[in-house]
């Protein structure tokens, strides 16, 4: 009777401020498209729509991938949690408006801001769920735990080039992500190389596009 | 007399209801940034104008034609209704706001009503808005709402016009214009207000319709093109 908004697949990607998200999706994006998906993004930011506004730029202008209008921004009032988590109706809103205009698409990717580790989507929202942090915070970091680190479906622990000026061990992270999340899987990556990228890409197609084949390129129109 | 409704009441008008309230701030924070809001007195005044001159002529009505067209499984009536209060929106960001939301409300009060026959006005209302011949607007979708929940014409006013002002002053204590006690006096101030208002109001015709708040559109326009912001609305 709870019926979850399921037409699409849907991937959240959670994470602190300035861990690189919208970067993490500017770079898997452009992989997913590659092997045959069609995305759309919707970005929850929230004092603007900064985010958005910079993924139109790069995947639409720049790399010329996706259309901009696939690519939505919602400023969430200074609650980012609330809105991907107790009250999703505004990006559940969306999804439907984007279900409706285009059903064809393979995956909705929602990327939204927090400032904690305890976020989460709720399961009406995303059907698969990256929490990403970066190792500027400390080696600390995933044995600190949290909703995000403990729960998500894959963890990623960004900017791992900026561990020997941070003096974070990486040796350290990998042994307590181990430890916390158990057999959930995890991957280091370094969003300006690619290092770990086709790792995240290939998760996702596993995980919830693994009974939808993508449409040979050349028999779709973008 | 049934107090059966109270607690669909409280439920309905808790701020924990999924309605995507949480993100509006219904013009003020265009209002703040502009400094034509600057204190408790101000968010007070701002909440009294917005009811008098937009809530009871025109979203209450609306809310109350949707409560009776419900009751009465007149789903004519209410395809009108809602797309007379759609036009009336100027700013498309407050058309869209309404919209989402109420479709949103809609389906959760279908969900959660799901073995209940009398629902079945609003699964036909839902068609109505997946087929594209109504928007679905929020006063439009709680007015099912609370005939479905049994809940009476005065107290769905009162819910209305609370829920209105707790979203208006929440707005204002993250905007950082108030603190959480000023936040609770003014809702307190008001009650007098809401509670004669809530007594009082008779449904109209749709053709007697109206709001005048020049101010809050004018701002609300120049919000809808704001490049950093904290509020959908």
């Amino acid at each position: 009777m709870l019926s979850k908004n399921k037409k699409i697949p849907k991937v959240g990607i959670g994470g602190p401020v300035g861990s690189g998200k919208t970067r993490l999706i500017e770079r898997v994006v452009p992989v997913l498209i590659d092997r045959g998906y069609r995305c759309c993004i919707i970005s929850n930011d929230v004092i603007s729509k900064e985010d958005a506004q910079r993924m139109q730029r790069v995947l639409s202008t720049e790399l010329k991938v996706m259309p901009e209008n696939m690519i939505i921004g919602i400023a969430t009032g200074g609650c980012p949690h609330t809105a991907i988590r107790e009250d999703p109706t505004i990006n559940l809103a969306v999804i439907d408006e984007i279900e409706k205009k285009d059903p064809s698409l393979d995956l909705i990717i929602i990327e939204s801001g927090g400032d904690n580790v305890m976020t989460t989507f709720s399961p009406a929202l995303a059907d698969y769920f990256i929490y990403i942090i970066d190792v500027a915070g400390g080696d600390k970091y995933p044995r600190k735990g949290g909703l995000g680190i403990e729960s998500s479906d894959l963890l990623v622990i960004n900017k791992i080039d900026l561990a020997p000026n941070v003096g974070a061990d990486l040796a350290i992270m990998e042994r307590d992500a181990k430890k916390i999340r158990q057999e959930k899987p995890f991957v280091f990556v370094n969003c300006q190389t690619g290092e770990g990228i086709d790792y995240v890409a290939e998760n996702i197609i596993k995980s919830i596009l693994f009974d939808k084949k993508p449409i040979a390129k050349k028999d779709r129109t973008k | 007399m049934s107090t059966d409704h109270e607690f669909f009441l409280m439920q309905l008008a808790d701020s924990f209801f999924p309605s995507g309230m949480f993100g509006m701030s219904n013009c003020l924070e265009s209002l703040v940034k502009h400094k034509k809001i600057k204190n408790d007195k101000d968010v007070l005044n701002f909440i009294e104008q917005q009811i008098e001159f937009q809530l009871v002529p025109c979203d209450c009505m609306i809310f109350l034609t949707a409560m009776n067209s419900a009751k009465n499984n007149n789903i004519e009536e209410l395809v009108e209704a809602d797309n007379r209060f759609y036009s009336m929106r100027l700013i498309s960001e407050v058309r869209n706001a309404s919209v989402r939301s109420g479709s949103q409300i809609l389906n959760c009060v279908i969900q959660i009503t799901h073995d209940r026959e009398e629902n079945k006005i609003a699964r036909q209302f839902q068609k109505k808005i997946l087929s594209d011949e109504t928007p679905g607007t929020y006063p439009i979708c709680l007015g099912i709402a609370a005939n479905l929940f049994g809940i009476p014409e005065e107290s769905g006013v009162r819910m209305m016009l609370y829920s209105f002002s707790q979203s208006v002053v929440a707005a204002a204590i993250r905007l950082g214009v108030i603190e959480h006690i000023s936040g609770q006096k003014i809702l307190s101030l008001l009650s007098s207000k809401i509670n004669s208002i809530s007594e009082n109001i008779k449904k109209e015709p749709l053709d007697n319709l109206w709001q005048l708040t020049p101010l809050t559109d004018i701002f609300q326009m120049i919000h809808e093109y704001d490049s950093s912001k904290m509020f959908i609305t």
